[in-house]
């Protein structure tokens, strides 16, 4: 009998709680990590079908990066209701700091001071923007908030676009600082991982990085960062949800249902707003800080421009507004297709599938002097924005919601860690009653303190 | 930097050859500035749809009116002939714009009046997307073909603006004829608008729009048909305001001028006041001013930073937001949360 008591107690422990809550998580987790290896294999079996249809996983490392911004716009947008449109503001404050501070052009800081703390000291310093930023925006409600932000960002945009300061060696600033580029005296090598503990850091960077991460070797260093970013994004994620699922992440959204009403319980809105604005900033910035990782400049036109925050609304809007994770698997979804329509040099695409699949004498049949190769060109290789146009337009109009939130009114519940946590409860109830032991009513919490996936 | 600036200020203050032309360029870019922001304050006006395709109409226009100027225009026209031909591609662009505007707002902009605002903002945005995209498309076609068909979009200028348009000369002031044709342009505009808001009868369904679309719709106005017919205007205006950039050299037939007309159109529209035609008219004038001011600080090297137009159009965003949360001419509670 005193056995049986304590399987109970095993099974409703804390830790198998926990895990039982985060049962998604950790298979989506899996899913990401399985993800390079899966690539490989399925590249050796079907060529160039697959190189076709999957994203490459360089490619997955500029998802994680930019996927992280567009949490973070999520964040602020999705959960209190406020667009903040000039978004990127944040993700070039994270990129510039990191640029900057490594080649010692931010006053006080040593220059090459590791990139962990140049990361962090970004996201503080955009945090600190954000404070600024907000005490002025938040002022303002609806559209205008979305305007005085994206002005503040095209203000920092134009400056950048023009200020010399931001580059390295004179070059112009309209094309991006020179730091990492082989021309620049030195090259940027992020250190991402725990300082002070040697197996846990890894030198990451797509082109020259390490190929050992935790003493195996996986022969890429493209795997090594992939692993690196991936755990940072993590890392950023679960903080994010964490503060979704505290009183203050409710009172965000409560803000977001009806802020007149959250007002008059007696919240201070204004400071909750700015709060999470600044939390929004700070991990915003995380991402900026992980772009230059994979890029290593920081340009303008891929960091501060309006079409940089546009961007991450566009995936946030397929993912799922106000699902915190659905912006990372929009962002899966809009440069898959962008792949997918890429030239031959940059991961595979349709282009070189059909140029394989299909004889050369439909290839260079020609409509009007223009042959079919040709037209594939003009009107599908490289022009993914076209397409993920069309499908944005689509997912507006049909799917208002994005893939996530679609997935979620399906299973009917309030996020899919939810569903899989009673689903999983309530199949071990019945295989427990069927054993003939009382199911644990009184210590199972009614409403189990579960997060959005 | 100050004494710098003051002593600027001073120089053209008693320079009355550069003080009067800065004021009629600044006249001249508070009409273009007019001509792109009108469209979008009429459709946010009645319809409260932020329309980020705007810019995008814009930049067909211009690639149209391109095209069809140097079809239409050979070199030994009169003046008299271009400036016809000029007119009736204006007409032209206007009718082809407000076409793809009807079909945009029956088909796709129709379907969300009942969501939220930002719904809105992502269908045009999207819209946005598609369609400079797809200009690309075709323009980069033109390139291929081991670039025999490559074209220079700037040549539909060169070779199609009148000579008449040029440099002109009256007492002490300093001006080109094309800045006073996009005055008086710009003021047909102003006029043109005002009476249709005013005089005409579906003017008056707008302004009843506006002001109560429920008590609208109860009085029989179809708000419906209303609300099609201002999406056509907004989108055919947006389209001539593209006719005029594609001969103004300040801007240029391209793709990237979708962004360019869209952004400072948006300002000026805040910046007036969300659904104020007065409010819009006033803006322009102060942001065509005041860009007017910067460029000539900049020629003139009393500020030596390359992007001080761009500068001063967002500064003058966030400052006006800043002082009037609601722009100079809005009315409370438009364009807010709800």
């Amino acid at each position: 009998m005193s056995t049986e008591t304590t399987d109970v107690d095993m099974a409703n422990s804390w830790p198998v709680q926990y895990l039982q809550d985060h049962t998604v998580h950790i298979a989506v987790v899996l899913l990401f990590v399985a993800y390079p290896f899966v690539y490989d294999i399925l590249v050796d079996l079907f060529a160039l079908t697959a190189e076709m249809v999957l994203p490459e996983p360089r490619t997955m490392l500029t998802i994680l990066a930019l996927g992280l911004f567009a949490m973070s716009f999520d964040f602020i947008s999705g959960y209190t209701g406020y667009l903040s449109f000039g978004h990127g503001a944040f993700f070039g404050i994270g990129a510039y700091f990191v640029v900057l501070g490594y080649n010692g052009q931010i006053p006080l800081l040593p220059a090459e001071l590791p990139f962990m703390m140049l990361m962090l000291m970004g996201a503080l310093a955009a945090a600190l923007f954000a404070l600024v930023v907000g005490l002025l925006a938040f002022r303002l409600s609806g559209v205008y908030f979305a305007m005085i932000t994206l002005g503040i960002a095209e203000i920092m945009y134009v400056v950048s676009q023009h200020w010399d300061y931001l580059t390295v060696d004179d070059s112009d600033p309209a094309t991006g600082t020179a730091a990492g580029s082989p021309s620049d005296v030195e090259l940027f090598e992020p250190v991402i991982g725990i300082p002070f503990i040697d197996p846990l850091n890894a030198t990451v960077h797509p082109a020259f990085g390490e190929t050992t991460f935790l003493g195996i070797n996986f022969g890429d260093p493209v795997i090594v960062t992939y692993f690196a970013i991936g755990s940072i994004v993590l890392i950023c994620y679960f903080l994010m949800q964490r503060i979704i699922h505290s009183p203050f992440g409710r009172v965000m959204i409560a803000i977001r249902e009806n802020e007149q009403r959250a007002k008059a319980i007696g919240y201070n809105v204004f400071y909750y707003k700015i709060g999470a604005f600044m939390i929004s900033a700070f991990f915003g910035a995380i991402g900026g800080a992980l772009l230059i990782v994979i890029n290593g400049t920081a340009s303008p036109d891929t960091t501060l421009f309006f079409l940089v925050t546009g961007f991450a609304l566009v995936a946030t809007i397929i993912g799922g507004l106000g699902t915190l994770a659905g912006p990372l698997f929009g962002y899966i979804f809009l440069e898959g297709v962008e792949e997918f329509l890429a030239r031959k040099a940059s991961g595979g695409g349709l282009q070189p599938w059909l140029q394989e699949i299909l004889p050369g004498s439909v290839l260079n049949a020609s409509v009007s002097g223009v042959t079919v190769d040709e037209g594939m060109n003009a009107f599908m290789t490289g022009h993914g924005e076209f397409y993920t146009g069309i499908i944005f337009v689509v997912f507006v109009l049909f799917v208002p919601i994005g893939m996530l939130g679609t997935l979620r009114a399906r299973l009917g519940a309030d996020s899919v860690a939810d569903w899989a946590t009673t689903r999983i409860e309530k199949f071990r109830t019945e295989s427990e009653s069927e054993a003939g032991v009382e199911p644990p009513a009184s210590e199972t919490d009614p409403e189990p303190e579960s997060d959005s996936d | 930097m100050i004494d710098h600036l003051a002593l600027g200020a001073i120089d053209l203050l008693t320079s009355p050859g550069d003080l009067s032309s800065v004021i009629v360029e600044g006249l001249a870019k508070a009409s273009l500035y007019l001509m792109i922001a009108t469209g979008l304050t009429l459709i946010f006006g009645l319809m409260d749809v932020i329309n980020f395709a705007h810019g995008a109409f814009t930049m067909y226009g211009a690639y149209i009116a391109a095209g069809l100027m140097l079809a239409l225009v050979t070199a030994g026209m009169g003046f008299g002939t271009v400036m016809f031909i000029f007119i009736v591609v204006l007409a032209l662009v206007f009718v082809l714009l407000a076409a793809l505007g009807t079909v945009l707002e029956v088909t796709l902009v129709r379907r969300l009046y009942e969501y939220p605002p930002i719904y809105q903002i992502l269908l045009t945005f999207g819209i946005a997307i598609t369609l400079e995209q797809f200009m690309r498309m075709i323009v980069e076609f033109r390139n291929i073909n081991n670039g025999q068909w490559n074209f220079d979009w700037a040549s539909p200028r060169r070779q199609t603006l009148p000579s008449e348009l040029g440099d002109a000369e009256l007492l002490f002031i300093q001006f080109t004829n094309l800045q006073l044709f996009e005055i008086m342009l710009g003021a047909l505009t102003a006029v043109g608008i005002w009476a249709f808001l005013n005089k005409t009868r579906y003017g008056l369904f707008v302004r009843a729009g506006v002001e109560d679309e429920e008590m609208a719709k109860a009085l029989g106005i179809n708000v419906q048909r209303t609300f099609t017919i201002v999406f056509a205007i907004g989108s055919g205006i947006a389209g001539a305001a593209g006719v005029i950039l594609m001969w103004d050299p300040l801007w240029s037939t391209s793709v990237p001028l979708a962004l360019d007309v869209l952004l400072p159109a948006f300002v000026i529209v805040i910046v007036g006041g969300l659904g104020s035609f007065k409010g819009t008219v006033v803006a322009s004038l102060v942001v065509g001013m005041i860009d007017a001011l910067g460029t000539w600080a900049f020629t003139t090297g009393v500020i030596q930073f390359t992007g001080i137009d761009e500068l001063m159009i967002f500064t003058i965003l966030v400052v006006t937001l800043i002082l009037r949360p609601r722009g100079l001419f809005g009315v409370e509670g438009m364009g807010d949360h709800g």
